[in-house]
């Protein structure tokens, strides 16, 4: 049992160091590259690809989304909703979707 | 009344078990028989919620979602290493098999449920990807001898505008998982892999498709649909989404038929999979979950009739791997 451990461990810090290599080629490698979204990987500023908009919709009333760039959210005016987009992947889960009226209603729960 | 006199009995049946129930021969007899009221823990959850099954355990349905996502939140960064180490890289052929009998055109939009680390999808866009250089390739070849009346054709139209035509309708896969780790650990296999345009991610439920109506030609879900609290309502948003004509095609952990094989596959998933699961990725409880629901899915005939309730038409199975996956497939007409 000490044994996996210890394998585990080693495995855990070679593959860091492998993946540490990795992003700085990657890094250098990535100008070159010629690719839809080609901005660099930032936490929040990968543009959501708008694209999407076309077939995305809100999962609870099935209706057309508006992006809201500031926020990076993805809005639901009629309900008063906003689904956040988190790596450039927007969450459409309903309970992690935040109220944007200042409703004193529970958050919207799935139907 | 019942229910309450139900409940005294599934608890004197559960503390009577709960100090023999760890060892792995009462997983060996409760796979055997799967009702799953005498040989497994029973964790009744009130009168309020509906119960269903996590693996041999009686849960809520509520609870189910959340330890399925618990599940996948532990297992994502070692899904794809797992998934070669327990099926011995068998996956792989299951999924080209997928896709093989997908058959798709280039252009066509895919939508993969429950798709995770994004095999199907990127499975997807390399053979969409080889079929194009292909025909590519061979009209390159075929221009080399014009005939006349190719040559008089490329006087009076611009090429240009052709080559856009057939280019601008390009093939999209869209990867949809209710869990946000492995569509994380999906985007970073993309990006290293060099792949980024035409496919796109998002963190949706399988019973509730952020997806307008009529819009995927094919809808794949490929091991995910036994984890779904719902399989029906998972179905009926895949007719729902998918355009008329589309294809909805399902791989999933089926019967086995020959019941040798049965018993050798019984004996590899309860004694080799969870010890797989604990030496690799240091996790027992969610491999013992994979391999017991597994069992509780549904068999062959029984999906097929689900999936034709669903409202899809054309409905056919292949056994792969002497039925230890079924590959189910329905159209939207």
């Amino acid at each position: 049992m000490f044994q996996n451990a210890l394998r585990r461990l080693c495995n855990e810090t070679l593959r860091f160091q492998t993946t540490a290599k990795y992003v700085h080629f990657l890094r250098g490698v990535r100008p070159l590259s010629v690719s839809a979204r080609h901005l660099t990987d930032v936490k929040d500023a990968l543009p959501f690809d708008t694209s999407l908009l076309e077939f995305l919709v809100c999962p609870l009333s099935k209706k057309q989304l508006r992006y809201e760039e500031k926020t990076n959210e993805l809005i639901n005016e009629e309900l008063g909703i906003a689904y956040p987009i988190i790596d450039g992947i927007p969450n459409m889960i309903p309970t992690d979707a935040r109220l944007i009226k200042n409703d004193p209603e529970t958050p919207v729960e799935p139907a | 009344m019942a229910a309450s006199i139900r409940l005294l009995a599934r608890r004197i049946v559960r503390d009577a078990f709960r100090t023999i129930n760890s060892s792995v021969s009462v997983r060996i007899v409760s796979s055997s028989c799967p009702s799953n009221l005498s040989a497994c823990r029973c964790f009744s959850d009130g009168a309020a919620d509906k119960s269903t099954h996590f693996g041999f355990e009686t849960v809520s349905e509520g609870e189910k979602a959340e330890r399925v996502y618990k599940v996948f939140e532990s297992v994502a960064q070692k899904y794809d290493v797992m998934n070669d180490a327990m099926s011995l890289g068998v996956h792989r052929l299951w999924k080209d098999m997928l896709l093989h009998v997908m058959n798709p055109q280039p252009g066509i939009r895919l939508l993969d449920v429950a798709g995770g680390t994004g095999d199907i999808s990127l499975r997807f866009l390399n053979y969409v990807r080889s079929q194009q250089e292909r025909v590519a390739r061979r009209t390159a070849r075929a221009n080399q001898t014009p005939s006349w009346q190719e040559i008089s054709t490329s006087y009076t139209t611009p090429t240009e505008g052709i080559e856009m035509e057939t280019e601008a309708r390009e093939s999209r896969a869209v990867v949809c998982d209710i869990n946000k780790e492995m569509l994380k650990v999906g985007k970073q296999k993309a990006e290293s892999m060099g792949v980024s345009s035409g496919l796109s991610w998002v963190v949706g439920d399988a019973e509730e498709l952020p997806f307008d109506d009529d819009q995927f030609d094919v809808y794949t879900i490929a091991f995910g649909i036994r984890n779904v609290t719902h399989i029906d309502l998972a179905l009926q948003e895949a007719v729902r989404v998918l355009k008329p004509g589309g294809r909805f095609m399902c791989l999933e952990f089926s019967k086995v038929t020959n019941p040798l094989l049965a018993r050798l596959y019984d004996a590899y998933s309860f004694q080799m999979i969870p010890v797989l699961g604990e030496v690799i990725a240091g996790d027992w409880k969610s491999y013992q979950y994979l391999v017991e629901s597994i069992r509780k899915f549904p068999d062959q005939e029984t999906f097929k009739q689900m999936i034709e309730d669903a409202g899809l038409f054309s409905v056919r199975y292949h056994n792969l791997t002497g039925g230890v996956v079924a590959l189910h497939s329905g159209f939207k007409l």
